[in-house]
C-alpha cells in the first residue's frame, strides 16, 4: 500500500529508540510549580489569584484574556507564593503564578467524575474544554475550544488526531498510543459528537506499528473512526502537510484547516478533552519525554504542569558530564536551554539532552546551489532564493517569494550540506515582516 | 556539567552530508570511468588526469593565498574539477595541457566569477571548450596504441554505423573519460542511488536527444543506431557528471527538466544538422548560460497557492515571458535557418560533387566518350583487399578502393577504365585520386577528388608537373625517386618536401594499377 504523505521533508536520525520502550511513569513534583500567564498563542491569561491564596488542585488560578486565549488551572494543592516574571523555555521572562505544592493534592470537589458526554449538549461539550484549558498540546498552543467553534460546522468532514510525532526522539504521543488508547479514540468521540457531517482519522507514522494495530483494534467497530498509516518523513505531523497527506487538499499560512474542512488536534490535546469532558478533569498533566545522548536514564512521564525541567532531568539520572546541548521540544523544532529552572507548560513535549551539539560542530560554507533546500521544503518554498533576500533584509523579496509561508520546521537547515544557517535567518525575517506589518497595522 | 550549554536557534541537527562528502562522492562515481581509460590507453592517460587534478588544486590554492580567501581545497571541489579535465582529454595529448586546463578552469571559469557556488558555466566544460578551440588539433588527435582511429561518433557520421558492442563496453576511441558507456553508467547510477543527483537532467536531457535523433536523424526509430548515438560522443559522460554540476544547473525541480530537455535538442541540433561532433561539450555550456532564465519561470508553486510561473509575482504575465520567447524565437529562427540551408544546399553540394566527379572522369579517360559500370572491377573492390595479401599487407599504405567505372569509345567498346581510391597517408588526411587505365595498362590520366595537402608543398600534386610523370606510360608500377633525377619510365620525381603527399599519391596510383591489373 502506497502510504500517505506530503512532497518534501527529510529523514534525521529518529533517536526514538531511547525512550520509545519506556512506560509513562507518573512523576509528583518536589518544588514550586510554575504557571507562566501566556502558553501558547494568543493573549496572555488573567490572574484570578494573589499571593497567600490557598488554591486546590484543579482550581482555575488564571482566566482567558481574550477569544483566543485560555484558563489555566492548578495542578497542585498549595498556597500562592508570588506573581511575578520568570523565566520559560523560549528564553524570554513571562509573569508566572508561583504556587507552594503542599504535597496533599487536595482536589476541588467532582474532580475526575465520570461524566457520559453522549447527555451533554454541543454547546456544553466546549464550555467544558474551554474551562478545562485546553490549548493545542502539540507545540503552537492554540487555544483548542476556539477550534471546536468554526463558522460552518456543518462544512467540517473531517477531524485528524495527529499522530504523526515526527519530531525526532519523543515519544509521549506513542506511549499514549500503546498505554492509553481508549482515551484518544474516547476524545475523538467526543469531537465527532460536535461535527455531524465529520468522519475521524487518527493518523500515524508506519514507523509506530503497535500503536497504528492498538488504535485499528479499539476502532474496528467504529464507522466513523478510521487509522491511516502514513510514511515516516519529517515534519510529516506539520499541520498543513497533514491535511495533505489524509485529504489531499492544500491549504496555505493565510487559511485555516477549518478552511479546508478540517480540524487537527494531537493525540495528547485529544486525551485532554476526553479527560476534560468525560472525567471532569481539567488541563494539568501531559505527557513528557526526556531523552537524548546527554541524560542517563531517558524516559517518559505523566508530569504535572508547572513542573521545573531541573526536577525532570534530575528524576532522569541527571545530565552526563560534557552535555553541550539541552533542548526544550525536540531537535528539529526545539528550543535551546540557556538554565533549567524552567517550567512545563502546557506546549512543552520533550527535553532532548544533547552530548554532541552539532549545529556548532560545522562550520558553514559556501552554496553549492545543490538544490536540497528545494527538496526538503514541505512548503515548495526556494529557501536559497529566501536566504539571499535574508542576507540583504530584503523584506520585499522575502515575502514575494513565499518566505512568510515558512513555519520553521527546519527541513532546510538539516538538508543543507554547506551547512547554512537557513531557518535562522528567516526566523529573523519572518519576524522583521511581522513587525513591519503590526506598525503599518 | 559545567552550567553552560550551546545555545542556538533550531532545528539542532545536521545530516551527514557536506559539500566534500558529495564532491567525494562524484569522485568515487567517477573512478570506473576513469580507471577504464586507464585500462584502455595506457598509464599514460592516468599521468594526465593526475596532472590534472593536481594543477587544479595548485591553481585554487594559490589564487586563494593571493587572494588572502580562506583556501577550501579540501572540500574536494578543485580534486573533481581538475579529473574532469583530464578525463575530457585525449590520451595522446602532451603533459602541458592537462595543466593549462586545470588552471583555466580553476582561476578564469571558476575563481574569478567568485569561486565555488559563483561559475555560471561548467569549469571542467570552460577549459574543454578553450583546449578545442585553441588546440583543435591536439585535442582531436585520438590514438590508442599510437594508432590513431576515428572515435565510435565520427564513424556514426561518415558510415551510418558503429560496433555497438564495442561502444558500449568502451572497446574505442575518444577522450579518456567517454569511452565505455558501461562504466559511466555505473557511475550515473550510482550517483543518482546515493541520491547525489536527481534522475531528471540526466534522463531528460537523454530522452529528448533520443526523440529529437529519431524525428531528424532520418533513420527513424533505429534502435541500434539511436544507442549508437548515446553510448558515443561523451553523451553519457556530459548527462550524468558535466550536466548535473550543481552550480550551473538549476535548483528547481521543473527547472532540471527543461534543462535536461534544452540540452537533448541542443546536442541533437549540434551533432545531427551540425558540423561538429562536440555537440555535448557546447550544449552543455550553452544552457549554462540559460539557467537563470530556466529559473526564473520555474519556480515551484507555494504549497496551497495556485500555480504561477514567475517567482513571486501573482499569475502569469505577459512581460516575463517576453524575453524568453524572443530568445527561444531566435534560438529557434537561427536553427531552422541553418538547418534549412543545410537541407537546400544539400542536393546542390551533391550535384557539384558530381559534376566534379564527371570533368575529372572526363580528363583521366580523355578519348572516352562515355562511361558504364565495371562488373569484374566493382566485384573485386569488393573481395581483393581481404583476399589478396598485397593489398592487406600495406604495399599501399592505407589505401582504400572506393569505385571503379568502364571508358567507352563511340561505338560503346570499352576502351580503359576508372578507378577513384582513396590513400589515409597524405600529410593533411584523406586523398582521394581518380586513376585513368587503358585497356593495354597504361596510365591515361590522374584527378584529385579530395586533398588538403599543405600548401606549396603537398598541394603541388596538382599541378600538371607532377600529375604528367604518370601519364602515357604503361608499366606495372610507379616507383618514387627523390632529389630529381628520375629517367625510367616508371621513375617518378618526388615533390620536394612533400614526401608524405607524393607516396600517397604514388601509392593510389599502383593499387589503381594492381586492381586492373589483377581483377
Amino acid at each position: 500500500m502506497k502510504l500517505a504523505t506530503f512532497k518534501g521533508g527529510v529523514h534525521p536520525d529518529e533517536g526514538k529508540k531511547f525512550t520509545k520502550d519506556k512506560p509513562v511513569q507518573t512523576y509528583l513534583p518536589k518544588g514550586d510549580l510554575v504557571f507562566p500567564v501566556s502558553q501558547g498563542i494568543g493573549a496572555p491569561s488573567k490572574p484570578i489569584v494573589n499571593k497567600g491564596d490557598q488554591v486546590l488542585m484543579g482550581q482555575r488560578i488564571a482566566e482567558a484574556g481574550g477569544f483566543v486565549s485560555a484558563n489555566i488551572v492548578s495542578s497542585v494543592s498549595g498556597t500562592v507564593k508570588a506573581i511575578e516574571p520568570r523565566m520559560t523555555m523560549s528564553g524570554m521572562k513571562v509573569m508566572s503564578i508561583v504556587i507552594e505544592n503542599d504535597g496533599k493534592y487536595t482536589p476541588i470537589p467532582g474532580l475526575g467524575q465520570y461524566r457520559n458526554y453522549e447527555e451533554m449538549t454541543k454547546q456544553e461539550i466546549i464550555e467544558e474544554v474551554k474551562s478545562a484549558g485546553i490549548v493545542g498540546l502539540g507545540g503552537a498552543g492554540f487555544p483548542t475550544h476556539v477550534k471546536l467553534m468554526p463558522k460552518d460546522p456543518d462544512a467540517i468532514d473531517y477531524i485528524i488526531v495527529n499522530g504523526a510525532e515526527c519530531e525526532p526522539y519523543l515519544t509521549s504521543d506513542y506511549r499514549s498510543m500503546l498505554e492509553t488508547p481508549e482515551k484518544i479514540v474516547g476524545g475523538l468521540k467526543v469531537m465527532l459528537k460536535l461535527f455531524d457531517n465529520a468522519k475521524g482519522v487518527i493518523a500515524i507514522e508506519e514507523n509506530k506499528p503497535t500503536g497504528i494495530a492498538n488504535l485499528q483494534e479499539l476502532v474496528k467497530n467504529e464507522p466513523r473512526i478510521e487509522v491511516v498509516p502514513l510514511k515516516t518523513k519529517y515534519p510529516q505531523g506539520g499541520e498543513r502537510n497533514i491535511i495533505y497527506a489524509v485529504t489531499g487538499r492544500k491549504i496555505n499560512s493565510t487559511k485555516l484547516p477549518a478552511d479546508a474542512g478540517c480540524i487537527v488536534d494531537n493525540v495528547d490535546t485529544v486525551i485532554a478533552i476526553h479527560m476534560a469532558v468525560s472525567e471532569t478533569t481539567p488541563l494539568m498533566r501531559r505527557i513528557f519525554t526526556v531523552s537524548g545522548t546527554g541524560v542517563n536514564a531517558p524516559s517518559n512521564y505523566n508530569v504535572k504542569i508547572g513542573t521545573s525541567y531541573a526536577e525532570l532531568i534530575e528524576a532522569s539520572g541527571g545530565l552526563k558530564d560534557g552535555t553541550q546541548k539541552v533542548i526544550s521540544g525536540g531537535p528539529m523544532m526545539g528550543f535551546a536551554l540557556t538554565e533549567l529552572d524552567i517550567p512545563v507548560v502546557k506546549t512543552s513535549s520533550a527535553l532532548t539532552c544533547m552530548l554532541e551539539d552539532e549545529a556548532a560542530k560545522y562550520e558553514e560554507t559556501a552554496c553549492i546551489r545543490c538544490g536540497r533546500c528545494v527538496q526538503a521544503c514541505p512548503s515548495h518554498l526556494v529557501p536559497v532564493k529566501m536566504m539571499d533576500a535574508a542576507q540583504k533584509h530584503d523584506m520585499e523579496r522575502f515575502t514575494a517569494l513565499h518566505g512568510m509561508e515558512c513555519y520553521e520546521c527546519g527541513s532546510c537547515t538539516f538538508a543543507c550540506p554547506a551547512r547554512r544557517p537557513l531557518t535562522q535567518a528567516f526566523k529573523m525575517m519572518r519576524q522583521a515582516v511581522m513587525a513591519e506589518r503590526r506598525k503599518k497595522g | 556539567m559545567n552550567g553552560f550549554f550551546n545555545v542556538s536557534s533550531s532545528p539542532h541537527v545536521r545530516s551527514d552530508e557536506s559539500t566534500a562528502t558529495i564532491m567525494y562522492e562524484v569522485i568515487i562515481a567517477l573512478l570506473p570511468a576513469a580507471l577504464f581509460g586507464i585500462y584502455r590507453f595506457g598509464a599514460y592517460s592516468a599521468a594526465i588526469m593526475l596532472i590534472a587534478m593536481a594543477f587544479a588544486v595548485l591553481s585554487e590554492y594559490a589564487f586563494q593565498k593571493l587572494a588572502n580567501q580562506k583556501v577550501t581545497i579540501m572540500d574536494g571541489s578543485a580534486l573533481l574539477t581538475g579529473m574532469l579535465v583530464g578525463m575530457n582529454m585525449p590520451a595522446t595529448v602532451p603533459l602541458w595541457m592537462p595543466a593549462l586546463g586545470s588552471v583555466f578552469a580553476i582561476i578564469f571559469v571558476k575563481q574569478i566569477f567568485g569561486g565555488l557556488g559563483q561559475n555560471f558555466m561548467n569549469p571542467a566544460l570552460g577549459a574543454r571548450c578553450f583546449l578545442l578551440i585553441s588546440f583543435t588539433g591536439l585535442m582531436s588527435d585520438f590514438a590508442v596504441d599510437g594508432m590513431s582511429s576515428a572515435t565510435p561518433l565520427s564513424d556514426l557520421a561518415a558510415t551510418g554505423k558503429t560496433d555497438l558492442a564495442a561502444t558500449f563496453l568502451g572497446l574505442t576511441n575518444g577522450v579518456i573519460g567517454e569511452v565505455s558507456a558501461i562504466a559511466l553508467l555505473i557511475g550515473g547510477i550510482y550517483l543518482i542511488v546515493r541520491k547525489v543527483i536527481t534522475w531528471h537532467i540526466p534522463v531528460c536531457y537523454i530522452l529528448s536527444f533520443v526523440v529529437f535523433a529519431i524525428i531528424f536523424s532520418g533513420k527513424g526509430f533505429n534502435c541500434t543506431y539511436l544507442a549508437s548515438e548515446v553510448c558515443s560522443g561523451g553523451l553519457l559522460l556530459g548527462a550524468f557528471f558535466m550536466a548535473t554540476d550543481y552550480v550551473s544547473s538549476p535548483i528547481t525541480e521543473k527547472g532540471k527538466i527543461a534543462y535536461g530537455i534544452l540540452l537533448g535538442v541542443l546536442t541533437g541540433l549540434l551533432r545531427l544538422k551540425g558540423s561538429s561532433a562536440e555537440g555535448v561539450s557546447y550544449a552543455i555550456i550553452l544552457s549554462n548560460l540559460l539557467v537563470p532564465q530556466i529559473e526564473r519561470f520555474t519556480m515551484p508553486t507555494a504549497f496551497g497557492f495556485e500555480p504561477n510561473a514567475i517567482e513571486g509575482k501573482k499569475g502569469i504575465e505577459w512581460k516575463h515571458y517576453r524575453s524568453v520567447g524572443i530568445l527561444l524565437g531566435i534560438t529557434l529562427v537561427s536553427g531552422l535557418a541553418l538547418g534549412g540551408a543545410y537541407q537546400l544546399t544539400k542536393d546542390r553540394i551533391a550535384q557539384q560533387e558530381l559534376a566534379a566527379e564527371a570533368a575529372a572522369f572526363a580528363s583521366v579517360a580523355p578519348d572516352a566518350d562515355s562511361f558504364g559500370e565495371a562488373e569484374a572491377l566493382t566485384a573485386a573492390i569488393e573481395t581483393l583487399p581481404a583476399a589478396d595479401g598485397t593489398v592487406a599487407d600495406g604495399k599501399f599504405g592505407k589505401i582504400t578502393y572506393n569505385d571503379a567505372y568502364s571508358a567507352m569509345d563511340a561505338s560503346g567498346e570499352v576502351i580503359g577504365y576508372i578507378v577513384n581510391v582513396t590513400s589515409g597517408d597524405g600529410f593533411g588526411g584523406d586523398i582521394e585520386v581518380s586513376v585513368g587505365i587503358s585497356v593495354d595498362g597504361a596510365t591515361t590520366g590522374l584527378e584529385f577528388l579530395t586533398i588538403n595537402e599543405t600548401a606549396g608543398l603537398g598541394m603541388r600534386a596538382t599541378e600538371p608537373e607532377f600529375k604528367e610523370q604518370y601519364v602515357g606510360k604503361t608499366v606495372d608500377s610507379f616507383s618514387l625517386v627523390k632529389g630529381g633525377g628520375a629517367s625510367a619510365d616508371n621513375e617518378i620525381n618526388a615533390l620536394s618536401g612533400a614526401s608524405f603527399t607524393s607516396t600517397a599519391v604514388t601509392n593510389a596510383v599502383n593499387a589503381a594499377l594492381y586492381l586492373v591489373q589483377n581483377a
